[in-house]
């Protein structure tokens, strides 16, 4: 089955060039993935990012759910507040990581693209195991997620809105009214500029705004951003993509997310997390810009003098950067900063040297 | 935009032109192929004297997102490279025709050449 956007036509009529992404019909490009990408570095860019999904968590136990299937003790996260986390395995890997918005007596979670099912499913048996009376309800066919990212998002979204977007906080989630419609705003993103995602529910109602959106950025030439630009925003800054970065079963200590464990509660996977801990010796995502010329991919091999010590999870060209990077899982003793590790590209080794992340810091629009 | 396709030329299925000069051909890649790869962002070229048979890998194209193989039309000797498209491979984009050949080989057998398409056909392709 595939699944379309509601705004599928409207893209078309855009000029996007689509391509399949879990079970969807995405626009991958509208003109040029770089064009889009230095339009979100350097000013505003809008997202259809309906691929995701959406779980209502409902129930007087619903944060505590969270709190036991995630690595965040939800009883911290405010109202009105939402927080990046992770959903384990007893085993302590990955089934995905999400962000969920604590909104009044509700929360919504954002599994990944095709991950939905098995999100719901896993919260439903755990709410059983554990006795909680709380219930996860898949919603993702009724909600259309845009994405407002870039320096000027906060100024082309303001036009449509009576609220002071200056009072979203940072990772602030809340009701709002843009251009007239109701809906889900958050102050989040997957680029590291500046933005804002809203989660417009029915889908009909977004075709409305995904316009008023175009419209209200022209004056900072928005472009429509496809899904090759969301991918090299997001790897340019080193963030996770769930079906790259956790595929075949990674831990957070792994990903490098341990920044979102909080060890002080209880948590499905904690055991294992801590015994992994104790032990330490285990790969580890590891950042990798290229010395040499060439675009590491998806599964190339990394080596240290012509052993292998890793595998590459993410790569690409970086547009900011107009060279080869990476992540990718590294044994420990060969990941300091600095260290020159060889990528295997078509059977060529490539120099590349470890980096600390992200690749393109905040300040990279500034001095372009 | 209209894609152009050059008089003159000879072309391939896979999207490849090839200017015929005596027993020299010079290869790239079409205005069509070039548009639905959209921004190369590296080439890989072949080493000039490398001998290559029909089908084989000639070079290979990449964009920020794809990883596209050209395979060669015709065997032949790779007597010369575009180095431009080292520092520059999106000159493909900018000059398919032009500035962004890929690859000169030196024509092993004519007869491979009349199995080649004409404007005609391959504007029919396009189609």
């Amino acid at each position: 089955m595939v699944l379309r956007s509601p705004l599928l036509n409207i893209q078309k009529g855009l000029g996007a060039k689509f391509t399949k992404f879990a079970d969807f019909e995405m626009p991958i490009q509208y003109s040029s993935i770089k064009d889009e990408h230095l339009a979100v570095r350097r000013s505003v860019g809008l997202f259809d990012v309906s691929h995701m999904s959406n779980v209502w968590i409902t129930g007087k136990d619903a944060e505590k759910l969270i709190s036991l299937t995630t690595v965040e003790d939800a009883s911290r996260i405010g109202d009105g507040l939402s927080q990046y986390t992770a959903i384990l395995r007893e085993d302590g890997t990955v089934i995905d990581d999400t962000i969920f918005m604590h909104l009044g007596e509700k929360y919504m979670i954002i599994p990944n693209a095709g991950m939905a099912t098995t999100v719901t499913k896993w919260l439903n048996e755990k709410a059983k195991e554990y006795n909680l009376n709380a219930k996860a309800e898949d919603v993702s066919r009724d909600f259309v997620i845009l994405a407002i990212q870039g320096p000027k998002s906060r100024d082309t979204l303001q036009k449509l809105t009576d609220t002071d977007l200056n009072t979203v906080k940072f990772f602030g989630c809340q009701y709002i009214d843009i251009s007239g419609v109701h809906c889900i705003i958050s102050h989040t993103g997957y680029t590291g500029e500046l933005g804002f995602e809203l989660q417009i529910t029915p889908p009909k109602e977004a075709e409305d705004p995904f316009y008023k959106i175009l419209d209200a950025g022209k004056e900072f030439n928005i472009k429509p951003i496809g899904l090759g630009a969301r991918d090299t925003l997001r790897l340019e800054k080193c963030f996770i993509l769930a079906g790259n970065e956790f595929e075949g079963g990674r831990t957070p200590l792994e990903a490098i997310m341990s920044w979102t464990i909080n060890w002080d509660h209880a948590f499905i996977g904690k055991d294992a997390l801590l015994k992994q801990k104790e032990q330490g010796d285990y790969e580890r995502l590891t950042s990798l810009e290229c010395v040499d010329k060439g675009i590491p991919r998806h599964g190339c091999e990394i080596r240290k003098d012509g052993e292998k010590v890793g595998v590459v999870s993410s790569g690409t060209l970086s547009p900011c950067l107009n060279r080869g990077i990476a992540m990718g899982y590294v044994r420990p003793e060969f990941r300091d900063a600095g260290n020159i590790l060889e990528i295997v590209v078509r059977n060529k080794p490539m120099k590349a040297r470890v980096v600390k992340p992200p690749f393109v810091k905040k300040d990279w629009a500034q001095q372009h | 935009m209209a894609e152009e396709v050059r008089d003159g030329l000879k072309y391939t299925e896979a999207h490849e032109w090839l200017k015929i000069q005596n027993n020299i051909a010079i290869i790239g890649i079409t205005d069509h192929a070039q548009a639905e790869l959209t921004d190369i962002v590296f080439v890989e070229l072949p080493e000039i004297g490398k001998e290559i048979k029909k089908g084989e890998e000639l070079c290979v194209v990449e964009s920020v997102k794809s990883v596209s193989e050209i395979y060669s039309p015709i065997s032949g000797n790779v007597v010369d490279v575009n180095k431009k498209l080292d520092d520059s491979p999106e000159v493909i984009n900018e000059s398919p025709y032009d500035d962004g050949w890929l690859v000169k080989l030196e024509i092993e057998d004519k007869s491979e050449i009349d199995s080649l398409l004409d404007v005609k056909s391959y504007k029919k392709i396009l189609k």
